[in-house]
Formats: structure tokens, sequence, C-alpha cells
């Protein structure tokens, strides 16, 4: 590695990028690299290269695959329509106008990220199947509309639109109203400004979220497996997991419909790189301030109805029927006063099936998975954006190959790579390798919001510091990391509350003897305990909510973390 | 301070105007009109309320109170609610930091305004290629405006601004991102570009300079309100209060008191000039530069300390201090470099004092032959 | 304070993830109910000292791991919630040949020279009983009008005993009761527990060929909800325990299995709902020798278990 034009600047960026390196080969170039040795040598889980490639014409001659393939992209791009269609005017809104409690509205539609999809899911089947909440409450019921595309659709757009409600309603607010206002200026109606002007500023950024939508739905498991089963709508995950869960099991393609689910994922997320890097123009321009932005006026009552009908169906009702469930006595006794017990909240907090150990496990796997994806991924954002360093375009990839690589898969992986018999030491049947698995998956949040921080920082505030006499790892720890750590705090705490619910990978590979939030749920599903199970959702979507903003508020408070 | 009414002809008036940020008032009441052709100078400190006049008439905000109008229509009015959206106001505008749409070209940022106003592909092609040109840049059409110098962009932004020759051309501080030398040669520029469309411009600017250069009247403001609103000769020859003087830099201000017939330097027994006046009166005066000769200490001349001295191209402006125990300062131009300590002496020319509070009238007072 | 917030937080975490470290004892793979492992795994070590780990998935899950661990296994003892398990492991050679002093009281076919059944389940119909629809009584009953739309049935292909039933009751008449069932409304939905859940909360009536112990278990909690074996027969699912022949624990892998038949395990296993592999052990529910069981060759039927879940697939569609 070579010295980057301050005499002695060597050392800091080496050791940020051999970390980055260890760290990333670790957790993401050994899972993967065993889902590939596995799609190509069929009988590596008994240590054999026998038959190279022989099961991989058996797996892509399968008539059922380009069904598989084509409902995958099918539904990914219905929900990423689904997403853009109800994020896109609430971005817009919540960037351009005072919205009343906008804050309010933020958290709220934060929470459907920390409800698990499947989770979600079963809320919304028990909500509206015949004689589901709904039904009970006002007479009918929704079941045609839900088991179908249009409803698996629908809920997973709930599920995922914050990702584009979010960056949109940043990058607007960072593009839109100053730049449109100029527009206005030289005789553009608030229409086509907002048409020729914020939209193909903000276009990039919407773009780039609707592409991770559309990742985030190609690799989910948990909604198509409970309503697309009964449509008769197979997707690639679901195919691996039935070759993985079906006896006799297919380990061989599995790992090749994995490989094709990554290609897909891969292109979507190089897709998506292309598109920021050439047309980013969220670092031109002004900083807005709360004065630019108008008053809602005769729109009020409309747009807050609007925020209150999607926070309602995206956070509302998956949570109400989560609680609901979680409250009642049986499932068949329905909603009546009658029904009513606090019965599954003591059976968690009494510990019963292990409850509590659950939990701590999960808490304690978000925190540390947050602590080592943290560390990971800011010396490989330093790394890929701030050095000159050969070889920063490998660290570069690494970093983003687990955005395909769904959680099945790394677990796959995981188990393969780390069960050789000749390894002399193996986190396998540990809690460690739950903690490599979450680490894997999760790795591209602090990656995406380092990277993105860094390259927002000019080079000379790094110089200036070794000009005053500051080591490149002072440097790095005085001025860098400060500056980035906002970004990275909160990537952290997404890693947290995601980890801390992950299920796909947790059942396959969780060791014995040990529960996760995720395992401890699906389990209880499995076995018709579903009031246990929802208030173990429950109490674990208001920790995953509650603690990371506790945690921002206080570093808020410190002066740790702007806005 | 004087000030027509809004008359119809005026291409843009402002009457009563005022703006509150909830309870925190921004304009306390302007009134303001500029006539068809002619360019308005808003000159004053950051905070002073003059990007935030310039946002009004552009319809980028709404006063609270008061009305505005443009080539005789009102195009808001706090009290009848009349509101006109910038984009029907007719009007080209050059921010501070240019504004140039980052995702079209040059030329589309520039042919844009015409765009809006429906005109034909082939117009705007060769509308847009004519005003590029007039700012130098006719080959960048096609170029990004992020492949641009500052100067550069600027210059787009001023094509933009007068390319669909709107009634009315609103410039924020365009200048003030630019270093000095490129500063001064767009003022000139900007200024023969005024001149030769005949532009009818509202100029926002904290550089003096700028203003007295470009505008046929100033408004200098402060505190959300319009200090003095004149030609930039009166301005020079008549500011109206100490704090236009001072912002102007037109020379040192000073508290005078009158003791026995004359008239003293506050806190101090050195007196400025014999006059007329009652014990205990006191005023406040303006000593401009030229009105202060430099020498060597000498009988008939005041002494004084040099604090700082700073080269503006017809001399060394330098900042003293008279001798005594307050420190009062004026400013003295002089043809030699002065250290900071250096002794010298001054003459003040007593007829070209300006005195702002009047109980005299300075027609009444003598010279006083300095003792 | 940051740092000392770092060293708690570390503490806690390895304290959390080595706890999983299987060291020197019984590792248990197990395709039944956590709380009967639970159970079992705690009187077990109450009464030997030795420490049980235990990793519970469904069937097709625990196959998954174990195949994927091929190259380097840690499971000791396998409890599969289907017979074929015990069969195709025994056949590659997979097993330890062991029969446990307690099993005497286990029935000859429910055991081998290297699997003896731990419990058993048998299939049923599921029926809510505040549906609104008659109890029905006969598998026949569910392509009545009364339910229709009402009726679903667990997928064959993801649980080993509803294939069974589904291979037993289709080779009776050549899939005539599926496509009536096709015919009226019913549907594929998922595992066991996925098919059961509708008929909890009502959207469904009934489960045709539901896990008895999972619904007598929900019973017991006081859902509306009964089990009905038909009188035309069923089909049982013994769930085998065996030891693995790769176990470095053997003897108290044996001492495990040992304690599975013992009064104490068996009478776990009643209290799970489950149908105890021991005759001597009551139970609180219908036993083998109250139900009818419907005659078919395992051997026959698994073999051609391709064709009857591509059947299956044309009938109910997608896949």
């Amino acid at each position: 590695m070579k010295a980057n034009g301050i005499g002695g600047a060597a050392q800091s960026p080496a050791l940020a990028a051999w970390l980055a390196i260890v760290g990333l080969i670790l957790v993401v170039a050994v899972p993967f690299g065993a889902v590939v040795l596995q799609g190509i040598f069929p009988n590596l889980g008994q240590g054999s290269f026998a038959g190279p490639f022989s099961s991989l014409f058996a797996t892509l001659a399968d008539s059922a695959l380009i069904g598989m393939a084509g409902n995958t992209l099918l539904l990914g791009g219905c929900v990423v329509l689904a997403s853009a269609v109800v994020a896109v005017p609430l971005g817009v809104f919540r960037a351009l106008y005072r919205i009343p409690y906008a804050p309010f509205w933020d958290v709220v539609l934060l929470v459907p990220f920390m409800i698990p999809p499947y989770i979600a899911t079963l809320g919304w089947i028990m909500t509206l199947q015949p004689r589901g909440y709904l039904q009970q409450l006002v007479g009918f019921n929704l079941a045609p509309f839900l088991f179908s595309l249009f409803g698996m659709t629908l809920v997973m757009a709930f599920n995922t639109f914050p990702v584009v409600y979010f960056a949109v309603s940043r990058t607007v607010e960072a593009v839109g109203s100053r730049y449109a206002d100029v527009g206005r200026v030289f005789g553009a109606t608030p229409a086509r400004a907002f048409w020729r002007i914020t939209l193909p500023l903000s276009a990039p950024g919407l773009a780039a979220s609707l592409m991770l939508v559309f990742a985030a739905a190609i690799e989910e498991y948990g909604t198509p497996a409970a309503l697309g089963r009964r449509a008769g709508f197979q997707v690639l995950v679901t195919g691996i997991d039935l070759r993985i869960t079906d006896w006799p099991i297919d380990l061989p393609g599995a790992a090749i419909l994995s490989l094709l689910l990554v290609a897909m994922s891969l292109v979507t997320f190089l897709a998506q790189r292309w598109i920021l890097s050439r047309r980013s123009y969220q670092t031109v321009g002004g900083k807005p301030t709360a004065k630019d932005k108008r008053p809602l006026g005769a729109l009020k009552v409309p747009v807050m109805i609007a925020f209150a009908v999607v926070a309602f169906l995206a956070t509302g009702v998956p949570l109400l029927a989560i609680l609901a469930t979680a409250l009642s006595r049986t499932i068949s006794g329905g909603l009546s006063l009658g029904n009513l017990s606090l019965n599954n909240f003591i059976l968690v907090f009494g510990n019963s099936a292990g409850a509590v150990g659950a939990l701590v496990n999960s808490f304690s796997l978000g925190i540390a998975t947050a602590l080592i994806t943290g560390l990971i991924g800011v010396t490989a954002a330093y790394t890929v954006v701030k050095t000159r360093m050969r070889g920063r375009m490998t660290i570069d990839v690494m970093t983003i190959l687990p955005n395909a690589l769904p959680g099945i898969v790394v677990a796959v992986g995981l188990i393969l790579a780390w069960n050789m018999p000749w390894l002399p030491a193996t986190p396998y049947n540990t809690g460690f390798i739950l903690l490599l698995a979450y680490c894997c998956i999760l790795l591209p949040q602090p990656v995406r919001y380092t990277t993105a921080a860094f390259q927002q920082i000019g080079d000379n505030l790094e110089a200036a510091a070794r000009v005053f006499g500051a080591s490149g790892i002072t440097a790095f720890r005085r001025i860098l990391l400060p500056l980035v750590f906002p970004s990275l705090a909160s990537a952290m705490l997404l890693v947290f509350a995601l980890a801390s619910r992950e299920l796909v990978a947790s059942v396959v590979v969780a060791p014995v003897g040990m529960q996760t939030i995720a395992t401890f749920i699906w389990r209880q599903f499995e076995q018709g305990s579903i009031g246990l199970g929802m208030a173990m959702a429950f109490i674990a979507i208001v920790i995953t909510t509650l603690l990371p903003l506790l945690l921002l508020t206080l570093l808020r408070r410190s002066g740790l973390v702007a806005e | 301070m004087s000030f027509q009414p809004p008359a119809t002809h005026a291409a843009v008036s402002t009457a009563g105007v005022e703006l509150h940020y909830g309870a925190t008032p921004v304009l306390k009441g302007i009134d303001i009109s500029l006539s068809k052709g002619k360019t308005l100078a808003l000159l004053g400190p950051s905070g002073c309320g003059k990007t935030t006049l310039l946002r009004l008439v552009a319809g980028l905000l709404a006063p609270t109170k008061g009305s505005i109008s443009i080539a005789g229509q009102v195009v808001a009015d706090a009290a009848t609610g009349t509101f006109a959206p910038p984009e029907k106001r007719n009007l080209g505008m050059v921010f501070q930091d240019y504004a140039l749409w980052p995702h079209l070209t040059v030329g589309g940022n520039v042919s844009f305004p015409l765009e809006m106003r429906g005109l034909g592909k082939a117009d705007r092609q060769s509308r847009t290629t004519r005003a590029l040109e007039r700012v130098g840049l006719g080959a960048y059409a096609d170029r990004r405006p992020s492949d641009l110098s500052g100067g550069q962009q600027q210059r787009v932004a001023i094509a933009r601004a007068i390319v669909a020759e709107p009634q009315l051309i609103l410039f924020d501080e365009p200048l003030s991102n630019l270093d000095r030398e490129l500063r001064e040669n767009m003022v000139g520029e900007l200024a023969e570009l005024i001149a030769t469309l005949g532009l009818t411009a509202i100029y926002v600017t904290h550089d003096h300079a700028e203003a007295l250069t470009l505008a046929d009247d100033v408004a200098v403001m402060r505190g959300g309100l319009i200090e003095q609103l004149a030609s930039p000769d009166q301005l020079i020859e008549r500011p109206a209060t100490p704090e236009v003087a001072d912002f102007l830099r037109l020379g040192g201000i000073a508290d005078l008191d009158y003791r026995d017939g004359l008239w003293v330097f506050k806190g101090s027994d050195v007196a400025l000039l014999r006059g007329a006046g009652a014990a205990g009166n006191n005023a406040r005066v303006l000593i401009p530069v030229g009105a202060i000769s430099i020498g060597e200490i000498g009988p008939g001349r005041l002494a004084a300390t040099v604090l700082r001295s700073q080269f503006r191209g017809d001399g060394h402006l330098a900042t003293v201090s008279l001798a005594g125990p307050t420190r009062i300062e004026l400013q003295v131009l002089s043809r030699v470099k002065l250290r900071p300590g250096d002794a010298v002496g001054l003459s003040i020319d007593t007829h070209q004092v300006r005195w702002f509070s009047g109980d005299i009238h300075s027609s009444k007072k003598e010279s006083l032959e300095h003792a | 304070m940051l740092k000392s917030l770092k060293n708690i937080t570390f503490g806690v975490v390895a304290a959390a993830l080595t706890a999983g470290v299987a060291h020197a004892d019984v590792t248990v793979y197990t395709a039944g109910p956590q709380s009967l492992i639970d159970k079992l795994s705690a009187g077990f070590t109450k009464q030997t000292g030795i420490k049980v780990n235990v990793f519970q998935a469904t069937t097709g899950k625990v196959m998954a791991r174990i195949e994927a661990e091929a190259a380097n296994p840690v499971v000791d003892v396998l409890v599969s919630a289907s017979w074929d398990t015990a069969t195709d492991f025994a056949k590659r050679g997979w097993l330890v040949k062991y029969s446990s002093p307690n099993a005497a009281k286990v029935p000859d076919f429910l055991k081998t020279d290297s699997a003896v059944a731990q419990g058993i389940s048998a299939l049923g119909i599921a029926w809510n009983t505040k549906s609104g629809t008659p109890k029905p009584t006969e598998w026949a009953d569910l392509t009545k009008k009364e339910y229709k739309d009402l009726v679903n049935i667990p997928d064959p292909a993801q649980s080993g005993s509803s294939f069974e039933l589904t291979a037993a009751l289709a080779g009776q008449d050549n899939f005539k009761l599926f496509n009536d069932l096709k015919a009226n409304g019913a549907i594929i939905a998922g595992a066991n527990a996925d098919a059961l859940n509708p008929v909890l909360q009502g959207a469904k009536a009934a489960v045709f060929g539901a896990v008895d112990y999972i619904t007598l278990a929900a019973k017991a909690k006081g859902e509306s909800i009964d089990v009905i074996f038909p009188a035309s027969g069923t089909v049982i699912a013994p769930r085998p325990a065996m030891i693995l022949n790769w176990s470095k624990n053997q003897d108290d892998a044996k001492k495990f299995i040992d304690y599975m038949l013992s009064d104490e395990g068996q009478k776990a296993v009643a209290d799970e709902m489950l149908m105890p592999a021991r005759t001597d052990i009551p139970a609180n529910r219908p036993l083998i020798s109250d139900l009818k069981l419907l005659k078919y060759d395992t051997a026959a039927v698994y073999g051609k278990r391709k064709e009857t879940l591509a059947e299956i697939t044309k009938i109910y569609g997608g896949k």
C-alpha cells in the first residue's frame, strides 16, 4: 500500500484498509464463496469436489424456474410501484410544506421498519381473512384481495415504503424548494416547476430508494410464503426455502437459485450506484431552512388525511392486529372484552419457553452486530472514499455483495463454510455464527450511510488535521470519525433494530439451545400459540422502536448527533 | 428623506410593507418606488432585511402588512389577500449562489424562462444564444453548469435573468461569491449591461461601492427600515444619519459638546470650531475623509496618532485618534503610507463638516483657528 | 464513559454468545414441540446431571441442518416427526443400534433396532365448534356444501404425516376425494400451523388432516376447536427417536433415550397431548387403540412421492 501524498500518511489508511479487508473476508467472502462452491460442487457438504456443475443444469432446466424468476421480478416491480405511489406524494409534501406534527409522522412512518414483515403479514391475515378482526368489527372481509399479488404487493409496500418516503423527503428538501422557487421566478407554474426542476433533481435519490425497495422485495421471504403460496405464487426465495426444507434437501439447487437471486440484486444495486454516482445533485445548493417551507393552506385537510390513512394502514393495522391477538385469551374467542387477557404477556415475562432468554440473546446480538458492522462499515467506506489504495474496488464490491445475498443464502453459506471437518476451531454452533450471519446481512447499512457521509467531507479537513500535527490515526479519530458519527450512529441503530428481529438466517443457523426473538415467535406460531408469539412480537417492536429513539434523543441532547 | 407615493408609472413600488416571522418583525414598514429603466440598490449590513424585501418583490414571500405593485399592478396586498405568485410577475433574478439547475445544460438553464413563456424552439434558441453571447459564453451552451467556474456560472445566471427581457430584474448579492478582481470587473460589465438594455432592476448588496456604482437610487437599510433613499450623489453629500455615513464610509463620526462658544470633541478639550449654540448643546457630525488634510504636527493642526492604515487605490486610508484622554477616531487619506503609532497633525476644513442633529445651522458657525 | 459502556456491552455479548457452545453434552435435534423437549431435557439433566443442547425446528429444517452439517455433524439424538426419516437414515447406515430397556412396553411396530417412537400423533379433522357448520365425522363430509370454501389442507409437501394421509386416501379412490375437495373450495394452506391458525379465528371451519396434538393443546387452552378422527380411518405419525452413529456421546445419548421412555418421560409426552409410545402410560386423549388406521404400504407410498405431489399440485394449482 502506498502513501497518499502527505508524508507518513500510509499507516492510517493501511490500518483501516486491513481492518476492513479482514472483516469483509470473514463476514462476506467466506459464506458467499461457500455458496458459489456449493453451486458448482454438489457434494461439498460431504467435503467432496466430485461432479462439478452436475446439478447446475438440472436446476436451471427446471421448468418452474422461469415462473419463479418471473414472479420474483413481477413482485419486485409491483412493490416498487406501490411504494412509490404511497411514499412519493407524502415525501414531497413533507419536504416542501410545513406539515403539522411533522416529527410525529416521521416516527410513526418509521415504525413499519420495526415490524418484522412476517409478523405484519400475519397481522394483515388475521385482520382481513373471513371472520378476521375487520369482519368482527364492521361485518365484511377482504380475503380475496389479501391472498393475491395485489394483497402481497400492498402488504410489502406498506412495509418498505418508509425507505422511499425518507429518501424523497430528504432529497426533495435539499434540492426542491430552492431550485423550484428559482424556476417560479422565471415564470414556471408550481406544477411545471415541480415537473421540470424538483422531480428531475430528486430523481436519482428517488430511483436509488426504489431500487432498495426492489432488492428488499425480491429477497423477502415471509410475505410471499404466507400470502403467495395460497395464490399459487412462488418466488425464488420460497423456492430456495423449499429446496432447503423439503426432504430430501437440495442444497446445490438452493445454492444455484440463490446465485440467480444474487445476480438479480447485484444488477439492481449496480444500477442504483450508477445512477447515484452519475447524477446526484444532493450536495449542490444551499441548506434549506424551516422558514423556506410553505404553509399547506387549503391542502391541509387532505394532506393530513393522507398522512393519517397511510400511517394507519402501515403502522396502525399491523400493530393493532398484533396487540389484539396478543391480548386475546383464545384466538377463537375473537374481539370481546371477556376474551381480553394479559396472559400472553405474563407468559413472556415469566420466561415461558425461554422468552426472556430470547430477548436477551437478540438484543445482545443486535448490539454486537451494530458495533462490528459499524467498525467494518466505517473503515471500508473510508478506504473506498478517502484513499487511492489499490484493491479498494475489491472492498467496494465486497460491501455491496451482501445487499444481494438473501438471509437464507448467507445462512447456508455460513454452515457450509464453518462446518468443514478440518477446521481447528469454528464459530459454528455458538452464538458467533449468528453474529456472522447478521453482520453479513446488515453490513450494507453502515457502509451506505458512512460512504455518503465521507463523500461530503472535503479532503482538506483531514489534510488540515495532518498539517496541524495529527497522525493519520488521530486525524481519523478526531476529525473524520466525529464528522461521520451522526450517520454512523443512525446506521448502527438501524442495524440493531433489524438484527434483533432477523428470522430466516436465525432459524437455520441458530446454535443448539439458543433462541432469538424471531425464532421464538416462529416456533410459537408453528405450535399454534399465536397469541404468545404476538405478545413477544409486540414487546420486541416496542423495544426496537423506543430504544433507538431514546438513544438518538440522548445523543442529540449531548450534541453528538445533529439532526 | 424623500420618497414619492406609489404612482401608476412606477415600475415597482411598495407601500407600508411589513414582514413578521411569528412575533419577530423583519421588515417594519417599507416604502419604495422605482421608475422604469432605473436601478435601485438595497444596501445594508447582513440581517437588515434587504434580501427579505427582494424576496417579497419576487413573490417568494408574502407581506404581513402593506402592498407591492409591479408596473402599476398590485401583486401583493396583505389587506385584500391579493397575491400573485412569482411566475405571474414577469421577473428575472440573479441569485447569490447562482441557483443554476444542475440537471440542465447551460443552454437549458438560459432558455428555461423562454420556455415558460411559451416561445417556439427556434426563437428560444436564437435568444438563448444571443443572451449567452452577451455575457461572453456563446460557446458554452452545451456544457453543464458544474463544469464552469464561479464567474462563468454567474454570467450564465445573468444571461438567464435577461433572456426573456422581463419588466424587472432582481439581483440578490450576485457578486458576493466572487473574488475581488472578478467582482470589480463584473460590476462594470453589469453597469454597462443595465445601461445598454435599459433594465429596471433592484440590486441587493452589502457593498457600498457596488451600490453607488450601479444604482440610480440607493436605499440604505438598517434593522428592517430604510434609513435613507436617495441618489448616490445625495447620499454622499447629505447622508441622513450617522449610521448611513458610517456604512458608506464617508468619514469619521464625532460627538461634539458646546462649551464657552466652542464646539469641542466630546470628552476632550479639543475644539473643532467656534459657533453659535447654547451651553449643554451637543451634536453628532460627520467629518468627511476629504475634509481633513494631513501634515506634520504644528500650530493650527490637531495632534493625532495613527491607529491603522489600509491602501485604497487612491491613497492610504488611515484611521487616526486625536491626542487626548478619550479616543476620538477620524479617517484621513494620506498619499504616503502611515504606520501605526506615527504622530500626525490634522487640519480640518470645517465647511465640509456635516451636522446630523442640528440645534444650530451650519451657516452660523465660523471656522476656528486651532490653537 | 463510552469506553466503559463498550466494555459492559462486550461482556454481556460475549456471555450471551458463548452460552450456546456445545460441550460434552447430549445434543438433541427435535421436530417435536419445544415445550416437550424443554421438559424432557430439564428432567434428564436433573436425573443424570448431563446437560442437553436442543435444536428445535420443523422436520424439514432439522433435516436441512443435518445435511448442511454432514461434514462435521454435532447431533447425537434426533427426534423426527416422520418415521420415514428413521427408515432413510437406517438405510444410509447413520444410526446406532440400540434397544432401550424402557422400550419393552413399546409395541413392535413403533420400534426398530435403531429407532424407537417418542410418541405418536394422529391426523384428524380439526373443526371450529363455533364455525356454524355441522360437526364433520368423515373426510368426505368436508366436500359437502356446508363447508364450501371453509376447508384448509396442510401442504403434503411440507409435512410428512400430511403426505402419508394424502397418499393413503388418494390411493383409495384415485384422487377423487381431493378433486371433490377442490371443487368445494378447499385450499392447500402451508404447513400444519399455517393451516390451523385460520380455523382458530374462524376464517375456515376445518383442517383436513390436522396434527392432533397441536389442536388438542389449543383446545386445552380454551380455543373453540375439536379434533375428529373419522371412522373410515386415518394415519398416525410415530415420532422416531434415534442415535446418530457419529455421536461422540453415545452412552449419554442412550441414557437420554432411556429417560424419554421412562415413566416420567412418557408422562411428559402425554402431557403434550401426544400419544405416549408406551402402551402402559395413560393419556387424556384417544389412543391408537381407539383409532382406525388406514392400510397402505409405506414403502410404495414413498416410492411414488414425487408423482403423488405432482398430482396434488395439478389439482390445487400453483407451485
